[in-house]
């Protein structure tokens, strides 16, 4: 069962070269792996939980049937975040974001403590409002470098969008933010 | 001001880094659906290359593709039209105009994307190359690769909408 196998020692490259070599199983190591990260992700990008676990599942199922496309094995998890992102792009034109009516409903959010942002659901809540009323585009660059971490060389590699357009989105991005949780905290 | 600014998008980040909750059998779900589906054979398609298509080259190419409509030299042939849809069990007949080429290949999700598997035929005329398969009904999203290295798609079809992996690719519908 891959569930008793440990991969922990296993970089990512030999994962890739075990399931190339017709390990299926090995394939658990790389998605127990990333699974967490790319999950958190999609999930504030697309706004809801059940759509990012769809996303992230065809994400890996996806990189699964191209994997012998992955030209850099070691690499294995920037080639796959990059999937993710054409995912969830996808997926977020697609779909109605289900759970962003009721976390985005501003009477909810008059009810929560959000005077006290020391409150961590409180906090959690208004930033997931705000992040809502983020464009899509700037709501990617701003998860990207904010969150991920991602250096604009990184990010240029993960969307396929110019740096200097990356730069504005994630300057936009803050701009609104910014705007929308200082009011929050103000209240 | 500014400083404080940036303290709040801190906060955010930080908030936002926080680990989300995912269904635990979101693992088993993935690999009991990758037990299911073959690996795609190659991976030239999907590595980092150098394609060469010089403008003139693509005009060459449209023009081609133009006298082929035309049926000035293929009359028999056709390009697929947007999208294509062909009887059951149908020999779906695949064209490109390449002059230059020396050698022509058919990959798709029919062929689980071989590079050698479909070989397409020079017929020695206005640098075609023809190759007819048999397709039961379905879509389809395939693609050409010019001397085993450049992927190309049909330029009389439509492009796939859906193609996470950054590579072109067209689509073609088979109909019942």
């Amino acid at each position: 069962m891959a569930g008793h196998i440990s991969w922990e020692h296993e970089s990512d490259a030999a994962l890739v070269r075990r399931v190339l070599a017709g390990d299926v199983e090995a394939y658990a190591g790389l998605v127990a792996r990333y699974r967490d990260r790319l999950g958190r992700y999609a999930v504030h990008l697309l706004g809801n939980t059940a759509d990012a676990e769809d996303a992230l599942q065809e994400t890996f199922v996806r990189a699964y049937r191209g994997l012998a496309g992955c030209a850099t094995p070691e690499r294995f998890g920037a080639w796959v975040f990059r999937i993710l992102v054409n995912r969830c792009r996808t997926m977020g034109a697609q779909r109605s974001r289900r759970e962003r009516v009721v976390m985005s409903n501003e009477s909810m959010l008059g009810e929560a403590d959000v005077a006290h942002p020391a409150d961590r659901q409180a906090w959690a809540e208004a930033i997931r409002w705000a992040l809502d009323r983020v464009s899509p585009e700037q709501r990617e660059a701003f998860l990207l470098k904010h969150v991920e971490d991602l250096s604009y060389q990184e990010m240029v590699e993960v969307t396929g969008v110019r740096e200097s357009a990356l730069k504005m989105r994630v300057k936009r991005a803050c701009e609104t933010l910014r705007a929308l949780l200082a009011e929050v905290e103000r209240a | 001001m500014r400083e404080l600014e940036d303290e709040l998008i801190e906060r955010v980040a930080e908030a936002l880094r926080q680990p989300v909750h995912l269904d635990a059998a979101l693992d088993v779900r993935v690999m009991a659906e990758v037990r299911t589906r073959p690996l795609r054979r190659s991976n030239w398609f999907l590595r980092s290359r150098t394609i060469r298509v010089t403008p003139l080259g693509a005009l060459a190419l449209a023009a081609g593709v133009a006298a082929l409509v035309l049926g000035t030299a293929f009359a028999a042939l056709r390009l697929r039209p947007a999208p294509a849809t062909v009887s059951a069990a149908s020999a779906v007949p695949f064209v490109l105009v390449a002059p230059e080429a020396r050698s022509v290949a058919l990959v798709g999700d029919f062929n689980d994307w071989d590079t050698a598997a479909t070989p397409l035929r020079a017929t020695g005329l206005s640098g075609a190359w023809v190759v007819t398969v048999p397709l039961p009904p379905g879509r389809y999203r395939y693609a050409f690769v010019i001397d085993g290295m450049r992927w190309l798609p049909d330029p009389g079809a439509p492009r796939a909408p859906d193609d996470d992996f950054g590579t072109p690719n067209s689509v073609l519908t088979v109909g019942t």
